[in-house]
């Protein structure tokens, strides 16, 4: 869907990138704002009022919701590609851990999954209406301390039921954003959990999110032309009944999976 | 339930499941040895087994805000002391 050819682009690029880059940052936002209040708010209340399952509603339309968002930037950004092989999109019932480069990624693993949970900081679980939306899709606070440890409580004990159904939990385990691609240390958190419930765990690499909107700048680059891409390192299935099983050595192993150099492709830094 | 039986119990658990061996007593166990809320909820089920009854949600929410292994000691005496007076039944599945 890119109506311009590549010279097109670059000369556009060229002279005009603040105001393009402005302009998608724009209409990308008017989609988050507008879009969800006039779109999605009639959904969110319904599933509210009538969804038997109300969490499961909120987490497909909070799919289908940025599903939406990235339909919309790549209408603002019409350089980029997109590679999501359909192995990743078939993960089930798995503690999906990933590099962290954007503010996008958990976007783009929401709009990839469609029963998805994941650890969010405590701190926007205090936001009017945002909060309650997390809460309601089931996302589980960073921390747990005062009224979020009933919260934290609850999302625990249900956790293996929910993965066992087919559901994913994604956690970024730098909690993080890398600035340069490399990988920072890991928070044992996921793989605490994933002993917990005995679920295998699934590491994947997200390539150029960082490229589309890049860490310390508030506007979406609209000139980008690389491919954002996910690609899944291995699905490991520990044995956690092992004597020998620790969380630190499952720790080692996925970090030594997203140090491995990746594939190279259209502007993918080799780590 | 001795203390002493107890703390050679929650020892051992430490060691075994959280890879943290020989912790201080009064240890800050989030800040000294990165024990997190999800370690917190895997003790009680320990607890749970260790005590031979399901522990309530308000019992739980309370087992949140422990730092030490002093804490959790008293914390345990305390539930056995509750399950003694007869306040609860309940076995684990």
């Amino acid at each position: 869907m890119n109506p311009y050819s590549k010279s097109e682009q670059h000369f556009f690029c060229r002279r005009l990138k603040p105001l393009l880059d402005l302009g998608a940052t724009v209409g990308i936002w008017t989609y988050f704002t507008l879009g969800f209040v006039v779109l999605f708010s009639p959904l969110y209340l319904a599933a509210w009022i009538t969804a038997e399952n109300r969490e499961l509603a909120f987490q497909r339309l909070n799919h289908k919701f940025y599903r939406g968002f990235f339909f919309v930037a790549r209408i603002f950004i019409p350089g980029h590609r997109w590679q999501i092989p359909d192995d990743i999109r078939l993960i089930r019932s798995a503690v999906i851990v990933c590099n962290h480069l954007s503010y996008l990624d958990p976007l783009v693993l929401i709009s990839v999954f469609e029963r998805h949970k994941t650890i969010v900081k405590s701190s926007f679980f205090k936001v009017p209406i945002f909060g309650r939306m997390l809460l309601l899709s089931g996302y589980i606070p960073s921390a747990s301390e005062g009224r979020l440890s009933a919260v934290m409580i609850e999302n625990m004990e249900t956790m293996k039921a929910y993965l066992a159904s087919g559901g994913n939990l994604f956690i970024f385990p730098e909690g993080t954003r890398s600035r340069d691609g490399s990988i920072g240390s890991l928070n044992k958190g996921a793989f605490k959990i994933a002993r917990l419930c005995r679920a295998p765990v699934v590491v994947l690499r997200i390539y150029n999110t960082d490229k589309l909107f890049e860490p310390g700048k508030y506007l979406f680059n609209a000139c980008a032309t690389e491919t954002i891409r996910v690609e899944q390192l291995a699905r490991i299935h520990p044995d956690y009944q092992s004597d020998t099983f620790a969380v630190s050595e499952l720790m080692a192993r996925v970090r030594s999976l997203l140090e491995t150099p990746g594939e190279k492709t259209d502007g993918v830094k080799k780590s | 339930m001795t203390r002493d039986k107890i703390k050679s119990e929650i020892i051992r658990i430490f060691s075994e499941q959280f890879e943290i061996d020989n912790p201080g007593l009064d240890d800050d166990l989030r800040q000294v040895h990165e024990f997190d809320s999800i370690d917190a909820i895997e003790l009680l089920r320990e607890i749970e087994i260790l005590l031979g009854s399901e522990l309530t949600r308000a019992e739980k929410k309370n087992a949140m805000e422990i730092r030490t292994i002093n804490q959790i000691l008293d914390y345990i005496e305390g539930l056995a002391q509750s399950r003694a007076g007869g306040e609860t039944k309940t076995r684990p599945a």
